[in-house]
C-alpha cells in the first residue's frame, strides 16, 4: 500500500506516517525517583554551603569605611544654611575628619551616598529627554515635553539638559587631604575620570556637533537647568572629553538609582605617587567639603564612603549570608525527604495497588 | 500519545482525577496563588538583596533601575523556564528546541532591545542601552539568578516527591509500574490492511449492518468471496448477525484468513 495510492480517493488527506506526525518520537520521560532526587539535594546543599563560604571570605576580605556628614561637625551649620532656599546661592565650606585604622590595600574607590533619595519615581525618572543628551541638534533647542515642568524657563529659553532628573544633580564636592606621619597635608589624587559604563559615556551621552565652533557656542540659546550654578558647558572647561553632555558626573548622576539609599561614584585613587603605591594608608584623613545639595526638605543623608573591591563587588554580606541559608534550609528539606522515603516509600511500598 | 491512549485503556482508574476535580479546584487555585506569592516575594527580594549596597567590579554601577530591571526579569526567565522542564513528562527533541529556544530568544531579543543601534534609531523607546552587556557579565548577578532559581524551584520538587512518597496519586502508580516493569509495545488496535473482513472497523456496529445484503438471495449460494476491498462482510461473522465483533490479534487471524483461503 503504497502512498501514492492514497493521495486520491477517501484517505487523501491522512497525515504521513512519519514518527513526527503521528506522535511516536523517542522521548524521555523523567520520574522523581528517590535515587536521583536525594543525591540532587544533597549535592546542593553542599554546593551552597561551599558557594557560601567562598563568597563569605571574599566579601570579608573588602574593606569599607562610610561616613555620614549631613550634620557632621561644622558641616551641621552648613546643614541648617540650606535648610534655607534664599541663601542657595551662598556658597558654604565645612570640614570632616576620620581615621583609617587599617591600610586600604589595592584600588580604593570613593563614592558620594544619599538616603531616602527616590531617584526611582516614576514621574522623576520620565522627566528627561535622552535624544537631547544624545546631541540631537533638533531636540536641544526643543526638547520633550516629558521634561516639563523643567523645559523653559521664565523667558522661554529651553534649558539643556531638560527634566527633573538633570535640573536635581548631586553638586557636593570633595577633596581629601591625608596627614602624614610627620605632620604635613597632603592631597590624596583622584582620578575623576573612567566612573561611567562605556556605553553611557559613548553612545548615551553625546554632545551636539561642534564643527569648528566652541562648545559654549554650540549650546547658545538654551539655559542651565535652574538649579545649577554653572552651565552645562562649563562642567569641566579644562577637558573637552568631559565637558558638556558627556561629563562623567552628569551621567553618573543621570544612570537613576533602583532604591532610595544608594551611593554613585565619585573617583578613584591615583595610585601613581607615594604614599599612595599600595593604597590607602592608614592615618587621620580630613575632607574638605562644598556643602551644595540640601538634603533636610525630604529627611535625606549624605554620606561619603571609602572601599576596595574584589571580583564579587564591594561588601555586601547578603548574597553569602542568603546562600548559607539556603543551603541549610536544603540539607533540612534533604533530611525530611529522606526519612520520608525511608518510612513511606522505599521499595515502592507506598506503590502497591 | 499512542501510550498515553494505551494507558487510558488499561487502567481507566486514570480518569478519575479529572472527575474528581483534582487539578482544576478551588484548592488547586489556591495553592497556585500562594505558590505564585511565595515565587514573586523571592523574585523580587533576593535581587534587591544582593543588588542594593553593591557595584560591578570595576567600581562602577550596577545597583541603577535598568539593571535591577533587567536582572529581576532574567531571574524571572531562568525559574519560569526550570518550572517549565519540572512540569513536562516527554521530552522530546521537540520540547527541547522549544524550552532551550526560548531561553536563548529571551537572550537575544534583549541584546537586541539593548544595543546601541536600537537607542540611535528609536531612542526614547529603547532607553536601555548597554544594560545587559554591562550587568550580566557579573558573576554577581549570575548568582543571584541561581539562588533565585533554587528557592523557587527546590520548594516544587520537595513537595512534589512528598507528595509521592506518602500520598501518591494513581498518576504516580502508573508512571512508576511503567518504569519498573518495562512494558512491552502495546498490540496495535486494528491493523491497516483489510485483508480479513474480521476487522472491519467498529464503527459499523453502531449502523445497521449488512445482514439485509447478506442474507439475500445474491450472497447465499455463493462461496464467501477473499475480499482485498474494505468493507465486505463474511456471511457468518458477527456483524452478519447484527452483534459487534471482537477483535483478534494478528497471529490469530492470519491463521484464520489462511483457513478461508483455503
Amino acid at each position: 500500500m503504497g502512498k501514492a495510492k492514497d493521495r486520491t480517493g477517501p484517505l487523501a488527506r491522512r497525515p504521513d506516517n512519519s514518527a513526527f506526525k503521528q506522535q511516536r518520537l523517542p522521548a524521555w520521560s523523567p520520574m522523581l525517583t528517590a535515587n536521583t532526587v536525594l543525591p540532587f539535594f544533597y549535592l546542593l546543599a553542599l554546593m551552597c554551603l561551599l558557594l557560601g563560604v567562598w563568597l563569605l571570605l571574599t566579601v570579608q576580605s573588602t574593606q569599607e569605611l562610610k561616613l555620614d556628614y549631613t550634620d557632621l561637625g561644622s558641616c551641621s551649620e552648613c546643614y541648617e544654611l540650606r535648610k534655607n532656599v534664599s541663601y542657595a546661592e551662598q556658597g558654604c565650606r565645612c570640614k570632616v575628619e576620620f581615621y583609617i585604622d587599617q591600610t586600604f590595600k589595592g584600588d580604593v574607590f570613593f563614592y558620594y551616598g544619599l538616603r531616602n533619595f527616590h531617584q526611582n519615581l516614576r514621574r522623576y525618572m520620565d522627566s528627561r529627554d535622552d535624544a537631547q543628551t544624545v546631541g540631537r541638534e533638533s531636540q536641544l533647542k526643543n526638547p520633550s515635553t516629558y521634561c516639563e515642568p523643567f523645559i523653559k524657563d521664565k523667558d522661554g529659553v529651553p534649558i539643556a539638559p531638560c527634566g527633573a532628573v538633570a535640573n536635581s544633580m548631586f553638586n557636593d564636592s570633595f577633596s581629601f587631604n591625608y596627614q602624614t606621619s610627620s605632620g604635613h597635608i597632603m592631597p590624596v589624587p583622584l582620578l575623576r575620570k573612567g566612573l561611567t559604563w562605556y556605553t553611557d559615556k559613548n553612545i548615551k551621552f553625546r554632545n551636539p556637533k561642534t564643527g569648528n565652533q566652541t562648545l559654549a557656542q554650540v549650546f547658545e540659546g538654551t539655559r542651565q537647568p535652574l538649579y545649577w550654578q554653572k552651565p552645562v558647558y562649563d562642567l569641566d572647561p579644562s577637558d573637552p572629553t568631559n565637558n558638556g553632555f558627556i561629563n562623567e558626573d552628569l551621567i553618573v548622576w543621570m544612570r537613576e538609582a533602583a532604591f532610595p539609599n544608594f551611593k554613585k561614584l565619585y573617583g578613584i585613587l591615583n595610585r601613581a605617587g607615594d604614599p599612595f603605591t599600595h593604597g590607602l594608608p592608614k592615618g587621620n584623613y580630613s575632607i574638605q567639603i562644598s556643602y551644595n545639595f540640601p538634603v533636610q526638605p525630604f529627611q535625606g543623608r549624605k554620606l561619603v564612603v571609602l572601599t576596595t573591591l574584589t571580583w564579587f563587588g564591594g561588601q555586601n554580606l547578603f548574597l553569602p549570608i542568603a546562600y548559607l541559608v539556603t543551603s541549610s534550609l536544603i540539607l533540612l528539606m534533604a533530611v525530611v525527604l529522606t526519612v520520608a522515603w525511608w518510612k513511606f516509600g522505599k521499595d515502592g511500598k507506598n506503590m502497591k495497588e | 500519545m499512542v501510550k498515553i491512549l494505551y494507558l487510558l485503556d488499561c487502567y481507566p482508574q486514570l480518569y478519575c482525577p479529572g472527575q474528581l476535580n483534582m487539578y482544576f479546584s478551588k484548592k488547586a487555585f489556591v495553592w497556585c496563588m500562594l505558590h505564585s506569592c511565595y515565587s514573586s516575594l523571592v523574585l523580587f527580594f533576593i535581587p534587591w538583596g544582593a543588588i542594593q549596597d553593591t557595584v560591578r567590579d570595576d567600581g562602577r554601577d550596577i545597583a541603577d533601575y535598568q539593571s535591577f530591571a533587567s536582572l529581576a526579569q532574567t531571574c524571572l526567565l531562568v525559574v519560569v523556564s526550570a518550572q517549565l522542564c519540572l512540569d513536562t513528562y516527554y521530552w522530546t527533541t521537540v520540547n527541547h528546541f522549544f524550552v532551550w529556544g526560548s531561553l536563548a530568544a529571551y537572550f537575544a531579543i534583549t541584546f537586541t532591545m539593548y544595543s546601541n543601534g536600537m537607542f540611535l534609531i528609536f531612542t526614547s523607546i529603547f532607553p536601555f542601552i548597554g544594560t545587559a552587556r554591562n550587568s550580566l557579565n557579573q558573576p554577581n548577578a549570575w548568582l543571584t539568578m541561581f539562588l533565585t532559581s533554587l528557592l523557587c524551584v527546590l520548594p516544587v520538587v520537595a513537595l512534589r516527591f512528598i507528595l509521592m512518597q506518602i500520598r501518591p496519586t494513581i498518576n504516580d502508580r502508573v508512571r512508576y509500574k511503567m518504569q519498573k516493569d518495562t512494558l512491552p509495545a502495546p498490540p496495535p488496535r486494528r491493523p491497516v490492511r483489510r485483508v480479513s473482513t474480521r476487522r472491519s472497523g467498529y464503527a459499523f456496529s453502531h449502523s445497521q449492518g449488512y445482514g439485509a445484503l447478506v442474507t439475500s438471495e445474491r450472497f447465499l449460494f455463493k462461496r464467501p468471496i477473499k475480499s482485498r476491498l474494505a468493507f465486505s462482510v463474511q456471511p457468518d461473522g458477527p456483524l452478519a448477525r447484527n452483534l459487534p465483533q471482537v477483535f483478534r490479534p494478528i497471529a490469530e487471524e492470519l491463521h484464520e484468513s489462511q483457513s478461508s483461503k483455503s
